[in-house]
C-alpha cells in the first residue's frame, strides 16, 4: 500500500502517511474484473484457473464479468481471425479506463502454428497489450502469474499499454 | 460394417443399378471408395440425379451429408479424366432406409462456375453451399441466399482455391476497423 510511518511525533505509530494514489492502486489491483474473451482452448485452461482447483478468487480476480463495461481486465485467450478483430476491437473500446489486456497463448500473441490468411498474428497489432503469456495452451499457473503481474504493474503505479499510447 | 461389405461384394449396389438404368447417359465415371459408390455425372443433370436419389422410394437418400468442393488445377490425372473441369462439387448423401452413402460429384468448369442450387431438395444446402462458395467461388443458381458465411463480408478472392496464398494476400495485416460495421 506504499505505507510510510510517519516522523515520530511522539504518536506511537498511530499515525501513517501515503498518497492518494497508492491507495486508489492498492484497491485497484486488489478487485481486478476480467472480461473473458475465450475463443479456443485457452478459454478452458481459463476456466480451470477460475475454478476450484486453481481458484483465482485467492487473488482478487474472480468477478469474471461478461459485460466489458463492467470490467477492466481483457483476458484475450485463443485464436483471433480476421472477422473476429473488429469485435475484440468494440469489446476493449468498451471497457472504461484504466483497463489492462492480457494476450494468453501463443495464438493470441502471435499466431502460433496458425499462420495463414485468415488469422490474426498477434493481437498487439490492434489493441495494446500488458503481459503475454506463452504457452500453447498455457496452465492455469501461467495466468495466474499474468494477473500478478498486472497487479504489479498496477501497484508500480505504472500506466497500462492503452493510457502510454495515448501519451 | 463387415455386414454391408459382404452385401456389395455379392451383388453390385443398388444405387449404381438404378443410376445405370434411369441416367445412364450422365454417368461420366464410377467408383468406390471404402465401402461408398462414387458416381461422377455431368453437371446440366445434377441436379435431376440428385432428385432421383432423394425421391426414388427404393433408394431414399433424404439426408445430405455435406456439400463441399475440390480445387483440382493442379491434379492432371483429375483435369484429364473430366476435360479440364477445375473444380469438382461433391455431394454425400445417406440413406436411413439402405443405410448407406453415395458420393455424386459434379465437374464444374471455371469459365462457367454455375450449378444448380439443391436448397429446394434439401434445406440443410443452404449454409452448406453458402460455404462452397465462400471458399471456391461456386455460384449455386436459385440459392435464397447467397453471402459469404465464414469470411467476412467485404473479402476478396475464394481462399481454398489453389491459387489463394496461405499467408494470404495481406488482409491479416492491413485491417481496416472503420469499413468494418460492428
Amino acid at each position: 500500500m506504499g505505507l510510510d510511518f510517519g516522523p515520530d511525533t511522539g504518536t506511537d505509530g498511530n499515525i501513517i502517511t501515503t498518497t492518494i494514489d497508492k491507495v486508489v492502486n492498492w484497491g485497484r489491483k486488489n478487485s481486478l474484473w476480467p472480461m473473458p474473451f475465450g475463443t479456443a482452448c485457452c478459454a478452458i485452461e481459463m476456466m480451470a484457473t477460475l475454478a476450484s482447483k486453481f481458484d483465482l478468487s485467492r487473488f482478487g480476480s474472480e468477478a469474471i464479468r461478461f459485460s466489458p463495461r463492467q470490467s477492466d481486465l481483457l483476458i484475450v485467450s485463443g485464436r483471433i481471425s480476421i472477422k473476429m478483430m473488429p469485435v475484440l476491437k468494440r469489446i476493449y473500446d468498451q471497457m472504461p479506463d484504466p483497463k489492462w489486456v492480457i494476450s494468453m497463448g501463443a495464438c493470441a500473441s502471435c499466431g502460433g502454428v496458425f499462420d495463414t490468411y485468415t488469422l490474426i498474428q498477434g493481437v498487439d497489432q490492434f489493441i495494446p497489450v500488458d503481459v503475454y503469456i506463452p504457452g500453447c495452451p498455457p496452465r492455469p499457473e501461467d495466468l495466474i502469474d499474468a494477473v500478478l503481474q498486472v497487479q504489479q504493474k498496477i501497484a508500480s503505479g505504472a500506466s497500462p499499454k492503452g493510457v502510454e499510447a495515448i501519451l | 460394417m463387415n455386414e454391408e461389405k459382404e452385401v456389395e461384394e455379392q451383388s453390385k449396389p443398388l444405387v449404381l443399378e438404378k443410376l445405370e438404368a434411369n441416367h445412364a447417359d450422365t454417368l461420366l465415371a464410377q467408383d468406390e471408395s471404402r465401402g461408398t459408390v462414387v458416381v461422377v455425372v455431368r453437371k446440366e443433370q445434377a441436379y435431376a440425379v440428385l432428385e432421383y436419389l432423394k425421391t426414388d422410394p427404393e433408394l431414399a437418400y433424404t439426408y445430405l451429408v455435406d456439400v463441399t468442393a475440390v480445387d483440382n488445377s493442379q491434379m492432371e490425372s483429375e483435369l484429364i479424366q473430366f476435360d479440364y473441369a477445375r473444380f469438382m462439387v461433391i455431394y454425400q448423401l445417406y440413406s436411413y432406409q439402405g443405410q448407406c452413402r453415395v458420393r455424386v460429384k459434379v465437374p464444374v468448369h471455371e469459365n462457367d462456375l454455375s450449378i444448380s442450387s439443391v436448397t429446394g431438395l434439401w434445406r440443410a444446402a443452404n449454409w452448406l453451399e453458402r460455404e462452397t462458395y465462400d471458399m471456391f467461388g461456386i455460384h449455386f443458381e436459385g440459392h435464397p441466399d447467397l453471402r459469404r458465411i465464414l469470411m467476412p463480408d467485404d473479402f476478396e478472392g475464394h481462399p481454398l482455391r489453389k491459387d489463394y496464398p496461405l499467408q494470404g494476400r495481406g488482409e491479416r495485416e492491413r485491417f481496416n476497423f472503420d469499413k468494418q460495421n460492428v
